[in-house]
């Protein structure tokens, strides 16, 4: 059985979403920061449980607010990826409320959360910070090493089917 | 021995070896000469020495000279337009000529073909409709086609069913990109109740047809008019009735407009 599902990639700018998709499809990495301006869509197939399943990626551009992201893109979406940069505290300081915006207006929608760039920090440091906001990541990965990233995507591709 | 002798002697002794040296200095200069002055014995030892400069060169032309290029070509831009604008004016205009000649050529050709039906048809429709016969080629030569048709849903944008008839790139990735432009001009205009309906793409158009959770995206090359924009939307709203959102045949979908745009 073949089926297809929406994944959304959203965060602020440069925390490397664009980074994560194109690790995971093209499993490339550019250190050049390229904005992404609107949207980029890729597409991965994947087979969960014998089963296929096509992930159709949407990179939107980064926004500070989750509720600045154009609505219309945020249709129809069966997975979320959320992430969040280690290095910029501003990009994980909302973490909670944009995790209960989602999950309070898409409440059919699977979600997972990311932080990447973990190859620029001390991991068990930032684990503290957050067990001290009280905010709670799935995956700790890296665009630049592959670190992770592959999980990301499979966990979002087996919450959705 | 005299001494006039012995000074002879002495001058040997002593000269000899400064004498030997000079001599050594003179058949250099001229093995040195010779070669200056011989093509073939001076190509032998400079060629190679301005062959590996050519080849650094060449090597080094991306990054050195490249960026020298770009700097003038931007520096003095309009400079460069003026000195090509003539010359790709002429081009172009070669090209039209061309084009021209050959439609022209096709058009006659179709007119003197005296005593084909499609002939016959053609002078006797021109007769009753007052459009001149080469008109009417004009018009046949322009003939509207669907090249792709999708079915897509709205919001995420994933692909219900979709029918070409030549391969294309990856209709999700189209799909997808569809809707998010569709989504985006939407959006920025603000307007209620109104939806995109058509992109202009070259010698193709992209007929948009909202319903309800999906929408259609034709694909049509040729002359797209009143007329026919009539019929296809007719025709799509004959196919919408066979979808039934809450359990949607694709493979019955697929057949419906693999046949439509067969027609």
């Amino acid at each position: 059985m073949n089926s297809s599902k929406k994944v959304v990639l959203v965060g602020h700018f440069g925390v490397g979403k664009s980074s994560l998709v194109r690790r995971y499809v093209q499993n490339t990495f550019s250190d050049s920061y390229i904005v992404t301006i609107g949207v980029h869509i890729l597409k991965k197939e994947i087979k969960i449980d014998e089963m296929d399943l096509t992930l159709i990626i949407w990179d939107i551009e980064g926004k500070d607010d989750i509720q600045k992201v154009r609505s219309s893109y945020l249709l129809g979406t069966s997975g979320f990826i959320y992430v969040v940069d280690p290095t910029r505290p501003q990009t994980f300081e909302r973490f909670n409320e944009e995790m209960d915006f989602i999950t309070t207006n898409f409440p059919t929608s699977k979600l997972v959360s990311v932080a990447n760039k973990v190859d620029l920090i001390n991991l068990e440091d930032f684990k503290e910070v957050l067990k001290e906001k009280n905010i709670q990541i799935d995956y700790f990965a890296s665009a630049k090493l592959g670190t992770e990233v592959e999980n990301v995507f499979q966990t979002i591709g087996m919450k959705m089917i | 021995m005299t001494d006039s002798e012995k000074l002879i002697k002495l001058k040997e002794l002593l000269l000899s070896e400064d004498r030997d040296f000079a001599q050594n200095i003179l058949q250099k200069l001229d093995s040195l000469e010779d070669t200056v002055n011989t093509h073939e014995k001076l190509s032998e030892k400079v060629n190679p020495i301005i062959d590996k400069k050519i080849d650094t060169f060449v090597e080094e032309i991306p990054t050195k000279l490249g960026p020298v290029i770009a700097d003038a070509l931007t520096k003095s831009q309009d400079k460069v337009v003026e000195a090509l604008f003539p010359i790709i004016g002429k081009m172009i205009k070669k090209y039209i000529q061309q084009e021209i000649k050959a439609l022209s050529d096709s058009i006659n050709s179709q007119v003197q073909t005296t005593f084909s039906i499609k002939t016959w048809q053609r002078k006797v429709k021109a007769i009753f409709t007052g459009v001149s016969e080469k008109e009417i080629i004009l018009s046949e030569m322009n003939q509207t086609s669907v090249e792709q048709i999708f079915v897509i849903e709205k919001g995420s944008g994933l692909i219900i069913s979709s029918a070409s008839k030549q391969e294309s790139i990856d209709e999700d990735m189209i799909a997808g990109m569809l809707t998010a432009i569709k989504s985006f001009v939407e959006d920025a205009f603000k307007k209620d109740q109104q939806s995109l309906e058509l992109i202009q793409y070259e010698l193709f158009e992209i007929h948009i047809q909202n319903f309800t959770s999906y929408y259609f995206a034709v694909v049509i090359s040729g002359g797209f008019d009143a007329s026919f924009k009539n019929k296809l939307e007719n025709k799509l709203f004959d196919i919408a009735s066979e979808i039934k959102t809450d359990a949607i045949n694709k493979e019955h979908i697929a057949i419906k407009l693999t046949e439509f745009i067969h027609e």
